[in-house]
């Protein structure tokens, strides 16, 4: 298949994915068309092109334009890159427009991580389904080179090569492919362990469980303030998808908790509403700011310096092994120490762990594509590092005593005596932050 | 040279992460650095006999000196080594190298742990900027000056246009080369950063003038890096090689190497230079010393360099001072391709200091490693073809200290 991409045509240019994922072309020098509901919104999504590249010399492989122009460009296109809104109604209609201007092998892919790839594509012709797949960019793709390729049943297997080649190749990208399950591979691992924590937090205070699981855990942005960035509207669409639609091991982790269903119904989405705020919020400038933290029980806001709840001593044991390299020897601290809040950190930690490896043959094909997604897409220490940190045979002493799934991948770790991390190329260090 | 020195492998960090924020000290990174060789290497701690670091800057940028200590920190086999650490500015690496390997010559030891290494982004760039005007004459060229680096590279580059013109879209090639190499490079620090010809060429909001010719897109990045290499006398790399069913000749070793300093102020550099054919005779020199040493006659006994490209203008001088071309034609290498990677002599394959980032101690541990890997078709993506024989230079300041190698196998 001597096939080249030299069009492409973005859907819902003007959006952070929409214009983010259009950057990841044009930086690669193909002529991209943004598509907005107007041109000015078109236009709006070419300015946050070059903000997020950082050059203006991109705008020279951007054009701009209204869905007026659909047909025209898409008659034009090698790839239709969908990233409109999140409504499985506006998607079909917009394929249906697609389906009938698009070349015979022109591609389409969906940047959505929310709907089934064949789900959205179903009713289209046969060809359109072929030529059909997933590009899930994270956000922002300048600095998150983690993606997921999910192709549907139908999806001709020369397409899913070929794309796979375009964006390990000229797009830079980290990819790893998934099947055609809810929320794939990275939100699935990544939102069971945030809504654990969000779970837990009405019994032990957010502040605490969101220091508990901080940075020495294995990630720099801590749990509940990710769940401030990403909106809590964002995550609930998740969880709850997740909730409906799958039935595995750590079903009940994906049940939204009750206070904050209660807050997003007051308005309160995280750092997009500044005011409200989420978890946490600012309230006054500069010098007189203060950072407050919400109660669980109350819903009132509360100085997060007041009532503090001391973290077990293991923790800051840790982040002083971590802070001058001994990686090691703190993973050795965290399966050593005892008490019920080191239970409780384990408990998630490990979870994280088993419910990652675990999704092996479900929703990856191998331990590496877990790694690879959790590190790339949401810079998380990858399972594996940490699997390898605490030893295979331990760890599966330490998950049965927290009675998880011990996942098949670790039985023959533990087996072959074999390291699971495969990744050479990546320092292992930076995953363990000492903040 | 007396006793060849052999080049057994190394480890260098992912030159885009940022230690502050991962809540590291200097000694993390000496210790990922010093781990990740031995690893790469298959030397037991034991092996080790001496070890030497290159740091530019500790006490300023980490309020951390006496960094040998940190190699003994790492493994408790390592209790009682030999240590020291050097400085030579943005040759601080190569200096390092240059002692452990003068020392296996001379028959004290069969196996050295060279590590370079700088942390930098614990403070403002402003503050940074000033804490590398120490590099220069600090009272005479620094003190008071915004970012005085860029501006006496800048001065460079207004050097060679006073005596044989330079036009800005040759030294804006010369960022683009180095951009597009680090692309491949998975340990560069500019990997995902986007670059063009058309944008080096640009100036606006995105690409500001920092002074003179010298725009963003022309400067090596402040980040933080540590790499750690081992170095071995033929003995010590027979056995190595013997146990891993290898032959001697598979393993590289230091072929050449050439050291001058010159004046330490630039102007003192030029006014001594400026009735000679090369801007920088000393870095010349070092180079030439190298070449004789390695019994090479020219730049085309080579299969790619690895240059200090802390600016354009220091890439674009190096070209003429390798003799790639006469004294101030270092346009014509540029514009018939021949530093691209896929060119007659590659520049840069690893990004150099603009693509791959410029933690300044590291950076002559770094340009070595990456030969090393060259010769030993152990690049990966930023291999070049066929390679069997590289050169580093690695330099000081504006042209003060120039250390260089010639590695081969």
């Amino acid at each position: 298949m001597a096939r080249k991409i030299e069009n492409v045509v973005v859907l819902g240019a003007n959006g952070a994915m929409g214009s983010g994922s259009g950057s990841v072309f044009a930086a690669a020098g193909i002529r991209t068309v943004f598509l907005a509901r107007t041109r000015d919104k078109a236009e709006a999504g070419r300015a946050r092109a070059e903000q997020m590249v950082k050059s203006t010399a991109i705008s020279r492989f951007i054009e701009v334009g209204d869905y007026d122009a659909l047909e025209a460009e898409v008659a034009k296109a090698d790839l239709v890159f969908e990233a409109v809104a999140e409504d499985l109604a506006v998607k079909r209609e917009v394929f249906a427009r697609v389906d009938k201007a698009r070349k015979p092998d022109a591609i389409v892919a969906t940047v959505s991580s929310g709907l089934s790839i064949a789900a959205m594509c179903a009713g289209q012709s046969d060809s359109f389904q072929k030529h059909f797949l997933g590009i899930h960019f994270f956000n922002p793709p300048n600095v998150i080179v983690g993606c997921e390729l999910i192709a549907h049943a139908g999806t001709d297997a020369g397409v899913v090569a070929f794309v796979r080649d375009l964006l390990a190749g000229p797009l830079g990208r980290e990819v790893v492919e998934t099947t055609d399950t809810p929320a794939f591979a990275g939100n699935r691992v990544g939102f069971k362990v945030l809504n654990e924590v969000a779970q837990l937090a009405e019994e032990h205070g957010v502040a605490f469980m969101d220091a508990l699981i901080g940075p020495h855990t294995g990630r720099a942005m801590t749990p509940l303030v990710t769940v401030d960035f990403v909106g809590w509207d964002v995550h609930q669409a998740i969880v709850d998808n997740l909730f409906a639609n799958t039935k595995d091991e750590a079903h009940a982790a994906f049940e939204l908790p009750g206070y904050m269903k209660k807050l997003i119904a007051a308005g309160h989405l995280g750092n997009k509403t500044k005011a409200k705020g989420g978890f946490f919020r600012s309230e006054g400038k500069g010098k007189d700011a203060v950072r407050l933290v919400v109660d669980p029980k109350t819903l009132d806001y509360r100085p997060v310096t007041e009532n503090v709840r001391a973290l077990p001593p293991v923790v800051g044991q840790m982040k002083a092994l971590i802070r001058v390299g001994r990686y090691q020897q703190a993973m050795d601290a965290m399966c050593d120490a005892t008490g019920p809040e080191v239970d409780l950190m384990r408990k998630v930690v490990l979870g994280y762990v088993s419910y990652g490896l675990a999704r092996v043959g479900e929703v990856v094909a191998r331990p590496r594509d877990v790694d690879r997604i959790m590190g790339f897409g949401f810079n998380w220490a990858p399972p594996s590092v940490l699997a390898d940190a605490i030893g295979a045979r331990r760890l599966i002493g330490l998950l049965d005593r927290a009675k998880l799934l011990v996942p098949r991948v670790v039985v023959e770790a533990a087996e072959k005596n074999l390291n699971l991390f495969d990744e050479p190329e990546v320092d292992r260090g930076r995953f363990f932050v000492a903040a | 040279m007396t006793q060849p020195v052999h080049i057994l492998g190394g480890f260098q960090t992912d030159f885009a992460r940022n230690w502050t924020k991962e809540g590291k000290h200097i000694a993390a990174m000496i210790r990922e650095a010093v781990e990740g060789a031995l690893a790469a290497t298959d030397v037991s701690p034991r092996e080790i006999e001496v070890g030497h670091v290159g740091n530019f800057a500790a006490e300023l940028y980490s309020m951390q000196g006496h960094l040998g200590a940190f190699l003994v920190d790492v493994d408790p086999a390592f209790s009682g080594l030999p240590t020291g650490r050097h400085e030579a500015a943005c040759a601080s690496g190569s200096i390092a190298l240059l002692a452990a390997s003068a020392e296996i010559e001379a028959g004290r030891y069969d196996c050295a742990l060279v590590v370079g290494v700088e942390q930098m982004k614990t403070v403002s760039p402003a503050i940074g900027g000033d804490y590398l005007g120490t590099a220069a004459w600090y009272e005479l060229e620094a003190k008071g000056v915004e970012f005085p680096f860029p501006k006496l590279f800048g001065k460079l580059g207004d050097e060679y246009d006073r005596r044989y013109g330079l036009s800005d879209k040759h030294l804006a090639h010369i960022s683009a080369v180095n951009y597009a190499n680090a692309k491949k490079n998975p340990k560069a620090q500019t990997r995902t950063w986007y670059m063009n010809e058309e944008h080096a060429c640009s100036t606006s909001s995105y690409n500001a003038v920092i002074g003179g010719r010298i725009k963003v897109s022309d400067c090596s990045q402040v980040t933080d890096g540590a790499v750690a290499v081992v170095l071995a006398s033929a003995k010590f790399a027979e056995a190595y090689a013997k146990r891993r069913g290898r032959r001697l000749e598979t393993v590289p070793r230091i072929q050449g190497w050439g050291h001058a300093t010159a004046p330490l102020t630039f102007d003192a550099k030029v006014a001594e230079s400026k009735d000679q054919p090369y801007v920088l005779p000393h870095t010349r020199r070092a180079i030439t010393d190298a070449y004789r040493r390695a019994g090479i006659a020219d730049c085309w006994a080579l299969d790619g360099i690895e240059t200090h490209d802390c600016f354009t203008t220091s890439e674009y001088m190096a070209i003429d001072h390798f003799g790639l071309t006469n004294p101030g034609e270092s346009w014509k290498a540029i514009e018939e391709g021949v530093i691209d990677f896929g060119g007659k002599l590659p520049i840069n394959p690893s990004g150099g200091l603009i693509g791959a980032g410029h933690p300044v101690g590291a950076t002559g541990v770094r340009q070595l490693l990456d030969a090393s890997l060259q010769v030993t078709g152990k690049a990966g993506d930023y291999q070049v073809a066929n390679a069997r024989r590289f050169a580093t230079l690695n330099i000081g300041g504006s042209g003060t200290t120039s250390v260089v190698f010639v590695v081969g196998n």
